[in-house]
């Protein structure tokens, strides 16, 4: 992809006004950025630009940087801001520009946001580092390889569908467009049980999308919103050595957990998403009818399925190899691609989910993709997650159709 | 009549003030050394007189069909990396020993060292420094067939997070002294430091290795599978430079 931070943003705004032809510059009143890294763009502050850029001097500004969990925090913070009362049109921008460094520097840029006196320099890079925790995860939990290969052929495949998607533009329509559980298998090696397709790509790209009061929304984009019904954030230890015993977390949800193979800030804020959404947690994966969540790695995309408590120990092999999350399964994870297939550039990422999820719940999506295959009709009920670290920031939102 | 010479009217002399009470330190606090001169200078050791340039431009390339311009651009940056409080850890790794935390009212220890107890009922207890067996098990590993630019060269490496001496939390680093495919959960490991002369301060001056006695299981499918994931890993590290 070849645009600048504030040509992607502008590009955005405009589809978004295509959207939403009530929407103009002049409503915005506050503008969240969603930035993860200054490295990567050579560029400190770089949402000064941006916004400078689209026109908004004079409009308050700040930018959230929270790692894998930018755009989910960013998203956050203006779902905060309207419920303050202080605002009722807030634009959420996000931009990565990864493509500006070599794939191994780029590797070693964002394990800048492991904790650098340890893991980072002996060696460990993100997917190293979620390698170690999935490998524990699948043996505790009686998985495959291939079951987490299953989350990358799902993905991958729905985001051929999806124009947008990284998976599906320039260099990489030379690869296969009907990837198999054996092409995961055979492809390189990134650090067991992980192969080069179990992993989310290196992304430039931007995302944007509106958080407003529900009376600008009736008024000016009446059939075209959804409704944030239930938001959580949840924070764990940065190094996932560190939460073996963590106190925090045995005295809420017992001893030995999360160890290195759950997320539990994905738990908890599932969980307080879930509570503001009035969804019962042992029913939530009948009450959700579509989800986007963050597969920055096949093994974590199951590993979220257990913490937003849609299966767990006993029934989660099942749950994988049966296909629930598929198109036409019971509740269909990642129609837009995932970060596998439309791509992982952090700050825009938690706002691409979010976007996706709104396509789905307001029936843009089949104008949004190539053709209705990744469609999931009449979903009244949408989960996006976002994910940063390794599970040391987690967002959860529930969205509804009104 | 100079100034100098000027009466003022008598006046009682203002008492002198009360010498401040000396303020108890509170022990949670971590003291802060007023100036630290760095006498034993070691900064040429390793990869010489680094000269930092700065903006260095290294060239442009041009699409003459898309109009497009890159331009390759290299910044660099020396970091000076001040382990103040952790240094007790960062000396312990050049002498070849390991400190670890521990806090006195809990107990619980730690490695790598947190200045403060984790419990929030502790209210921030500082922790004491204690010197810890180099040994321990591992708790979870994986086997790297990729990594940053700083570590390609030495691909494939199994990356162990390992429980040091009943420490409460893992610490991650290479365990060598084994095939890829043929370590295990649980398995005893021992600390190896690299030879002195070598030795940064940095968690790199040690590795793991398997403890003196410990024979890996024979091969099986899955050590088959990773050793055949290894492969093309080991012949892509040769093409290296």
């Amino acid at each position: 992809m070849h645009l600048e931070p504030e040509s992607m943003i502008a590009n955005c705004i405009v589809e978004t006004q295509h959207d939403i032809p009530d929407f103009h510059l002049r409503n915005l009143q506050f503008m969240v950025y969603s930035h993860f890294s200054v490295h990567f763009g050579k560029q400190l502050a770089p949402e000064w630009i941006v916004h400078d850029h689209l026109g908004l001097v004079g409009v308050p500004h700040f930018r959230i940087e929270n790692g894998g969990n930018t755009g989910g925090s960013a998203l956050y913070a203006a779902f905060l801001a309207v419920k303050s009362g202080m605002f009722d049109v807030i634009g959420v921008a996000g931009w990565e520009t990864m493509d500006n460094v070599s794939q191994s520097q780029g590797s070693e840029f964002i394990a800048l946001a492991s904790d650098t006196r340890y893991e980072a320099l002996a060696g460990g890079i993100y997917p190293i580092y979620y390698a170690a925790m999935a490998h524990k995860f699948m043996k505790e939990n009686g998985l495959t390889e291939e079951d987490f290969a299953l989350a990358a052929v799902k993905n991958r495949n729905n985001a051929v569908d999806n124009e947008k998607s990284q998976w599906y533009r320039g260099e990489y329509q030379q690869y296969k467009r009907d990837l198999t559980i054996d092409d995961v298998m055979k492809s390189r090696l990134m650090s067991y049980p992980l192969k080069r397709y179990d992993c989310c790509l290196m992304s430039r790209g931007g995302a944007f999308c509106l958080i407003t009061s529900e009376e600008w929304a009736k008024k000016h984009a009446d059939g075209r919103y959804v409704v944030i019904d239930g938001a959580g954030l949840s924070s764990c230890t940065i190094r996932a050595g560190d939460r073996l015993n963590f106190p925090g977390w045995t005295e809420m949800y017992g001893e030995g957990y999360p160890d290195m193979t759950e997320f539990a800030a994905c738990r908890k804020s599932g969980e307080d998403a879930y509570d503001m959404a009035g969804i019962e947690y042992d029913k939530a994966l009948k009450s959700i009818d579509v989800a986007e969540i963050h597969d920055a790695f096949s093994s974590s995309e199951v590993q979220i399925y257990k913490a937003l408590h849609w299966c767990n120990k006993d029934n989660i092999r099942e749950f994988v190899r049966e296909k629930r999350t598929f198109m036409g399964g019971d509740l269909p994870v990642n129609p837009g691609g995932g970060l596998m297939g439309y791509g992982h550039p952090v700050g825009a990422t938690g706002i691409m989910s979010a976007v996706e999820c709104y396509y789905q719940l307001t029936d843009l999506t089949p104008k949004k993709h190539r053709s209705s295959k990744t469609y999931v009709k009449n979903a009244n009920t949408g989960l996006v997650n976002s994910h940063a670290g390794t599970g040391t920031s987690i967002s959860n939102f529930i969205f509804r159709r009104p | 009549m100079s100034k100098k010479t000027q009466k003022t009217p008598e006046k009682k002399p203002a008492p002198r003030p009360e010498p401040a009470p000396k303020k108890a330190v509170d022990p949670r606090m971590h003291p802060i050394p007023l100036k630290v001169e760095y006498d034993d200078k070691h900064t040429n050791d390793f990869r010489g007189d680094v000269k930092e340039v700065g903006f260095h431009f290294a060239g442009y390339e041009w699409s003459s069909k898309e109009q497009q311009l890159l331009i390759d651009l290299h910044y660099d940056q020396l970091y000076y990396w001040k382990l103040a409080e952790l240094s007790k850890m960062g000396r312990g790794f050049l002498d070849g020993e390991l400190w670890g935390t521990q806090c006195p009212r809990c107990g619980d220890k730690f490695f790598p060292p947190r200045v403060n107890c984790w419990r929030l009922d502790e209210e921030l207890q500082r922790t004491d420094w204690v010197r810890l067996e180099p040994q321990g098990h591992v708790h979870t590993f994986t086997i790297a067939g990729w990594s940053g630019k700083s570590s390609l060269k030495r691909l494939p490496f199994v990356l162990a997070y390992v429980v040091v001496d009943g420490c409460k939390t893992a610490i991650a680093n290479e365990l060598r002294g084994v095939k890829p495919w043929d370590p295990e959960f649980k398995m005893p490991v021992k600390v190896v430091w690299a030879p002195k002369e070598e030795r940064r301060g940095v968690i790199t001056d040690f590795h793991f290795e398997p403890a003196d006695g410990w024979k890996p299981g024979p091969m099986n499918p899955e050590k088959e599978r990773i050793k055949e994931l290894c492969a093309p890993v080991y012949e892509w590290v040769k093409t290296l430079k």
